[in-house]
C-alpha cells in the first residue's frame, strides 16, 4: 500500500515531459505533435504513433519506441524483456505488476509507460538475481513462500517497499503492507513469515 | 534388467499410532517400498523449491512471459448476450486495421452463454490486437436464457439446449433444463455410494434432521490466465502451454489439427495456477489454443494468445454452485443410520462435478445412504473440475447437516463424528486437531458468549481418493562427471513436483536434492501425468524412483571394483558409495560415476502399477475458529487447523504449504467468491478481482498444517496425493464454526454481511432483516 500510481503526477510532470520532448530524436517525436487549440501552446500531445522515450529502470537508461497509450507494465515486459511483473486483473486490484516508482510500490498497469520518464523504476529484476538474492528474495525461497510463483514478484516488491519504509514491522503492520497484493495458491502466512525473517536478518 | 517374478514384501505401514504389517505384491521389477522401519535422509524432509530462486527474481519463464521473434498476438471477441443466434460475423474492418495478419471466426450457429468464443484476430502488438478486436461487428438475434438455478429449475424455464444437445450423460432422464439422477462415476476403489434402505434407517433414527444447503458458484481465478504461444516450423508444430497436462494439450491440439501427434510439442516450463481449469486443451469454455494455431498458421508467425482477466472469469470453468437437501437420521446414542442427500448443481452449460462423494464415502458404515444428484444446465460459463470436483460442496451440504443433527442429539460434534468414523487414519485426527484448535474453548451452548463479537469454533470432515496414473515413465542420466539429471513429462502447477521428484532421486543416489537438475514440462519427456486429482505425486515419484533405483544399480556395479566390495554391499550417502559394513571405505559418487564406459548412464523405469495398500480413500479434517460481529454481519476466520495423512511426505515444506494454501482458498470461498450474474441481460457483473473478491492478505487467518505420520504403501513410495482432500472440509468447518459462535445457522455461501445479519435478524438475535 498504496499501489495506485501518484494520483497527482509530480509537479515536475509536464516540464519534464516537454523537455524530454525538447530531447529526444525530433523527428520521431514531431509526427507525434498535434497542436490543440484550447491547451496551452506548449503542451505536447503524444501519439497515436509509437514514439522513442528513455526510462531509467534497475539503474539502467533504455531507450523504447511505444505508443504513448502502452502502459509501464507493457512497455516493461513487451518490449524491454522484463517478464518478472504479470499482467493479472489488468486494473490495479491484484498488485501483480507492482513495480517501485522512485522507491514507492504502484501498479505498473495502471501507468503510462510515458508518465514514468523522469522516474527511477525498480523491478523484481534489479532487486536480485538467482545468484545473488537480495534478503526478502532469499526469505522467500527459505520459508517456500509460494507456489505457482506467479505472484512472487509482486509480493516480493511489495515486501521489498514495506521493510524499506518499516524495518521492523509486526504481523499487523505486514499484512496491511501487502495487502494490494492476492495469492491464489494461499500463501500469505508463508509470506508473511518470509517478511520476518528478512527483516530479522537486516536487523 | 527386470525381474519377471512378481515380488511380495513385508511392509509396516498405515497410521504410526496403529501400525499393520502388510504383505504387498507389486509387478515385477518394483522394488520393496519405503515403510514406517525405513531409514529417510531426504524424503520427509523440509526441502525449498529448486526453481525458488528463478521464481523469486522474476526470471521463471511462464507461458505468459514467452517472447519469439516476430510474435504476434492475439485477441478473441466474445458474445456479449446470454443465448441467440449468430446471425453475421463482419471481420472486414478489422482486417483492413494496419497491423492485423489473420483472422478467425466461429462456425457456430448458435450462442449459449456471454463470453463465447466468436471470432479472434492476431496483429503485430497487444494494443493492435485490442483494437482490432473492437472492430470485429457481429449481429445477433437474442434468445430468451435463463441464468439462474432456481429460475432453470422451473417447469417452463427457456431451454439452455435443444433435444439431444446437452452435455450431460446420455442415459440420464431428462426434465427441461434438469438432468438427472445421474450415475456417479467410480473413483478409485473406495466403499461408499448409494446403499441399503434409507426408509428402514429413518425408522429405525430417534432423531431427525433436514434441511437445505445453497452456495454460489466459485471461480478458479487463476492468476495466470489461459494461454498459449504456437509456433510453427514447417509442419512441425511447438505450443507453449500454461496447462496441467502438456500430453493432455497435445492430443487434443493434435486431433484438432489433423496432425500426428509427433509433430506437436506442448512445452510447460512454469504454470500460474490451475486448480483444474487447464485441464483442457484450450479451455472448458474456448478454443483459443486451437485457434492460436490456425492463426499462427495463417499469418505465418507465432501467436501468442493469453486471455484477459475478464475472459478468464468467464470461460474458463468454474466450480458448479449446488442446492442441497439433506436428511439424516441416528439413534439416540448418535449411531447414523440414513443419509439421503439430493443435489442439484449449477454447471452452465458444462457438465457439473458430483457432490455426492461426502455424503456417501465420509462414514462407510451407515447402512442406508441415498444419494440423488442432478444437474442444471443455465446460460452461463460452463463448469469444469475444481480441486477435488463436487466434494467442497457436496461436504459444506452434508457436514453442515451432521453438525445440525449433533446439536440436535445435544452430542459433542466432534464425539458424534468420532463415534460414525472408522477410517484408519481420520480416528486419530481428532485428538490431535482438537488439541491444536483448544476444541475445549468452543462454546458447549453455541451463540452463548455475550457481546458484539462473539467467536466460536467448528469441525468437518472432508474425503477423496487415491487416484493414479500408472501409464507413466520418468529417465535418470548421470553423467560421467558425476551430475544427474531427471527427465519427467509431467508439469509443475505450483505443488513443487520438480523438487519432490529430485528428493526421491537423491534419497536413492545419496545425493542432495540440489544434485538433481529435474526437467518437467515437454512432452519430448518420458510420459508423465496430467495433474489434476491428487495424482501427480503418487503417479511421478514411483517411476523417479525405479529410474534412480536403477542408475543406482549401475553406477554400484561400477563402484564394485573400486571398493573391492560386491555391489549389493555398497550403501548411497551424503554424495559417496560407502561398504555398509565398513562405512570407512567410501568413494565419491562422481569417482564411480568417471569409471562409466561412456558419457552417460540413462535409465528410462516405466511406473509399475499400483497395488494392495492400507485403504484407497483419503480423509482429511478441519477445524476453524472465527469471530462475527453481531452488529455489522462480518465474519473473520482467526484460525485453521488441518490435519491430514498423505503417506509417507515426500517434501513436508510443500506438502504443508498446500494444505495451508487450500484452507485459504476455501475461506475465501466460504466468506467472499461469488459469481454473480445479471438476471436481467444474462452477463457477468463481477469478471476482474476487484468485484469478485479473493481473500487477500488482510483477511488472513492463523493457518496450522498437521500431517500425521504413517505409511499407505500402494507404490514403492508410500506416498498418497493429498492437495484435494485438504479442501473439501473447509467451507463447512468455516460454516459450523459460525453456528458455534452465533447459535444461528446460515446454510448459505458465501457468508456475507448481508446474509449473516439477515439470519441473525430472523433468528431473533441482533442484525437486521
Amino acid at each position: 500500500m498504496p499501489k495506485r500510481p501518484p494520483e497527482n503526477p509530480p509537479s515536475s510532470f509536464q516540464v519534464s515531459r516537454r523537455t524530454f520532448l525538447k530531447t529526444v530524436g525530433v523527428g520521431a517525436a514531431a509526427t507525434g505533435l498535434v497542436a490543440q487549440g484550447a491547451r496551452p501552446a506548449e503542451t505536447a500531445i503524444l501519439g497515436p504513433d509509437a514514439v522513442p522515450f528513455t526510462l531509467r529502470v534497475n539503474g539502467v537508461r533504455q531507450t523504447v519506441t511505444v505508443e504513448p497509450r502502452v502502459t509501464l507494465l507493457r512497455a516493461l515486459r513487451n518490449h524491454l524483456g522484463l517478464t518478472g511483473a504479470k499482467e493479472v486483473c489488468e486494473r490495479g486490484a491484484c498488485g501483480g505488476c507492482t513495480v517501485l516508482f522512485d522507491g514507492e510500490p504502484i501498479c505498473a498497469c495502471l501507468m503510462l509507460a510515458v508518465d514514468a520518464v523522469g522516474h527511477e523504476i525498480m523491478t523484481v529484476e534489479g532487486l536480485g538475481t538467482p545468484e545473488k538474492l537480495s534478503p526478502v528474495q532469499a526469505a522467500f525461497v527459505e520459508c517456500d513462500a509460494f507456489q505457482c510463483g506467479f505472484c512472487t514478484p509482486g509480493f516480493v516488491v511489495a515486501s521489498t517497499a514495506l521493510l524499506n519504509k518499516n524495518p521492523t514491522p509486526n504481523l499487523e503492520e505486514i499484512k496491511a503492507g501487502l495487502t494490494g497484493n492476492l495469492c491464489r495458491c494461499g500463501t500469505y502466512s508463508r509470506i508473511f513469515e518470509a517478511v520476518r525473517t528478512a527483516a530479522e536478518r537486516k536487523g | 534388467m527386470a525381474e519377471q517374478r512378481a515380488p511380495s514384501f513385508q511392509v509396516k505401514v498405515g497410521p504410526v499410532e496403529n501400525p499393520v504389517i502388510l504383505e504387498v505384491h507389486p509387478a515385477p521389477g518394483d522394488i520393496k517400498p519405503w515403510d514406517l522401519d525405513s531409514r529417510l535422509t531426504q524424503v520427509t524432509g523440509r526441502h525449498p523449491r529448486l526453481e525458488g530462486a528463478q521464481k523469486v527474481t522474476g526470471r521463471a519463464q511462464y507461458t505468459y512471459d514467452v517472447r519469439l521473434p516476430g510474435m504476434l498476438w492475439a485477441k478473441m471477441v466474445r458474445a456479449p448476450i446470454p443465448a441467440g443466434k449468430i446471425v453475421r460475423i463482419d471481420t472486414s474492418k478489422a482486417e483492413r486495421l494496419a497491423g492485423v495478419k489473420a483472422v478467425w471466426t466461429t462456425d457456430a450457429k448458435q450462442v449459449r452463454f456471454a463470453g463465447q468464443d466468436i471470432a479472434a484476430v492476431a496483429a503485430v502488438s497487444q494494443e493492435i490486437a485490442e483494437d482490432a478486436a473492437r472492430l470485429v461487428e457481429v449481429q445477433y438475434e437474442p434468445g430468451p436464457f435463463v441464468t439462474s438455478l432456481e429460475e432453470a429449475m422451473a417447469p417452463n424455464a427457456p431451454l439452455v439446449f435443444g433435444e439431444g444437445q446437452a452435455p450431460a450423460p446420455p442415459n440420464a432422464p431428462r426434465n427441461g433444463n434438469v438432468t438427472g439422477p445421474v450415475v456417479p462415476p467410480q473413483l478409485g476403489t473406495v466403499r461408499g455410494g448409494s446403499r441399503g434402505d434409507i426408509e428402514k434407517g429413518f425408522a429405525e433414527a430417534n432423531t431427525i434432521h433436514e434441511a437445505t444447503y445453497r452456495l454460489a458458484v466459485h471461480t478458479h481465478a487463476v492468476l495466470e490466465t489461459h494461454g498459449v504461444v504456437a509456433h510453427w516450423e514447417g509442419d512441425q508444430l511447438t505450443v507453449y502451454a500454461s496447462t496441467q497436462g502438456v500430453f493432455q494439450v497435445r492430443a487434443g491440439l493434435a486431433e484438432a489439427l489433423g496432425l500426428a501427434r509427433r509433430q506437436v510439442r506442448v512445452i510447460t516450463e512454469h504454470m500460474g495456477g490451475g486448480f483444474g481449469s487447464k485441464l483442457y486443451p484450450s479451455a472448458v469454455g474456448s478454443a483459443f489454443a486451437i485457434v492460436a494455431c490456425r492463426l499462427a498458421k495463417k499469418a505465418g508467425a507465432p501467436v501468442k494468445f493469453m486471455l484477459d482477466r475478464h475472459e478468464e472469469q468467464l470461460c474458463t470453468g468454474n466450480a458448479p454452485g449446488a442446492l442441497m437437501a439433506v436428511r439424516l437420521g441416528a439413534t439416540a446414542d448418535g449411531t447414523l443410520t440414513a443419509i439421503h442427500f439430493r443435489s442439484y448443481t449449477e454447471g452452465g452449460i458444462g457438465q457439473s462435478a458430483r457432490t455426492g462423494g461426502p455424503a456417501g464415502n465420509i462414514y462407510p458404515q451407515c447402512p442406508n445412504v441415498k444419494l440423488e444428484e442432478y444437474e442444471v444446465a443455465t446460460n452461463a460459463g460452463p463448469t469444469c473440475a475444481l480441486r477435488a470436483p463436487g466434494h467442497p460442496q457436496g461436504a459444506f451440504g452434508f457436514e453442515c447437516a451432521m453438525d445440525e443433527l449433533a446439536h440436535r442429539l445435544r452430542m459433542d460434534p466432534l464425539e458424534f463424528r468420532r463415534k460414525n468414523d472408522s477410517h484408519p487414519f481420520r480416528r486419530f485426527y481428532y485428538d490431535v486437531g482438537a488439541k491444536a484448535i483448544g476444541w475445549e474453548r468452543r462454546n458447549t451452548v453455541p451463540g452463548n458468549p455475550p457481546g458484539v463479537k462473539k467467536r466460536g469454533i467448528g469441525v468437518a470432515n472432508g474425503n477423496w481418493y487415491v487416484l493414479v496414473r500408472e501409464a507413466v515413465a520418468a529417465e535418470v542420466r548421470v553423467h560421467r562427471d558425476g551430475s544427474v539429471e531427471l527427465f519427467h513429462g509431467t508439469q509443475d502447477i505450483g505443488t513443487g513436483i520438480r523438487t519432490a521428484l529430485a528428493v526421491i532421486a537423491a534419497e536413492e543416489l545419496g545425493l542432495r536434492p540440489a544434485d538433481i537438475t529435474v526437467h518437467v514440462g515437454d512432452t519430448r519427456f518420458p510420459p508423465g501425468p496430467t495433474s489434476g486429482g491428487s495424482v501427480t505425486t503418487n503417479s511421478s515419484g514411483p517411476a523417479a524412483r525405479l529410474a534412480a533405483h536403477e542408475a543406482r544399480m549401475r553406477i554400484a556395479a561400477l563402484a564394485g571394483p573400486l571398493l573391492k566390495a560386491n555391489p549389493e554391499e555398497l550403501e548411497f550417502a551424503d554424495g559417496h558409495i560407502l561398504v555398509a559394513a565398513e562405512p570407512a571405505r567410501k568413494v565419491l559418487f562422481r569417482e564411480a560415476a568417471q569409471k562409466m564406459p561412456g558419457e552417460v548412464i540413462g535409465c528410462l523405469a516405466d511406473r509399475k502399477r499400483q497395488f494392495e495398500t492400507v485403504r484407497q480413500d483419503l480423509a482429511a479434517t478441519q477445524f476453524a475458529e472465527v469471530e462475527v460481529d453481531v452488529e455489522t454481519g462480518v465474519v473473520r476466520v482467526l484460525k485453521m487447523v488441518g490435519v491430514n495423512n498423505c503417506g509417507i511426505p515426500i517434501n513436508s515444506l510443500t506438502a504443508e504449504n498446500q494444505l495451508i494454501g487450500a484452507q485459504i482458498q476455501g475461506a475465501s470461498w466460504a466468506l467472499f467468491e461469488h459469481r454473480t450474474l445479471d438476471r436481467n441481460v444474462g452477463t457477468m457483473v463481477n469478471p476482474n478481482l476487484e468485484a469478485y473478491k479473493l481473500l487477500g492478505p488482510a483477511d488472513m487467518f492463523e493457518a496450522v498444517a498437521i500431517f500425521t505420520e504413517g505409511a499407505n504403501a500402494g507404490n514403492n513410495t508410500s506416498a498418497t496425493g493429498m492437495a484435494e482432500p485438504v479442501f473439501v472440509p473447509t467451507l463447512a468447518a468455516i460454516a459450523n464454526a459460525v453456528f458455534n459462535a452465533t447459535g444461528v445457522r446460515l446454510r448459505q455461501l458465501p457468508m456475507t454481511p448481508d446474509r449473516v445479519l439477515a439470519a441473525l435478524a430472523e433468528a431473533g438475535k441482533g442484525g437486521k432483516a
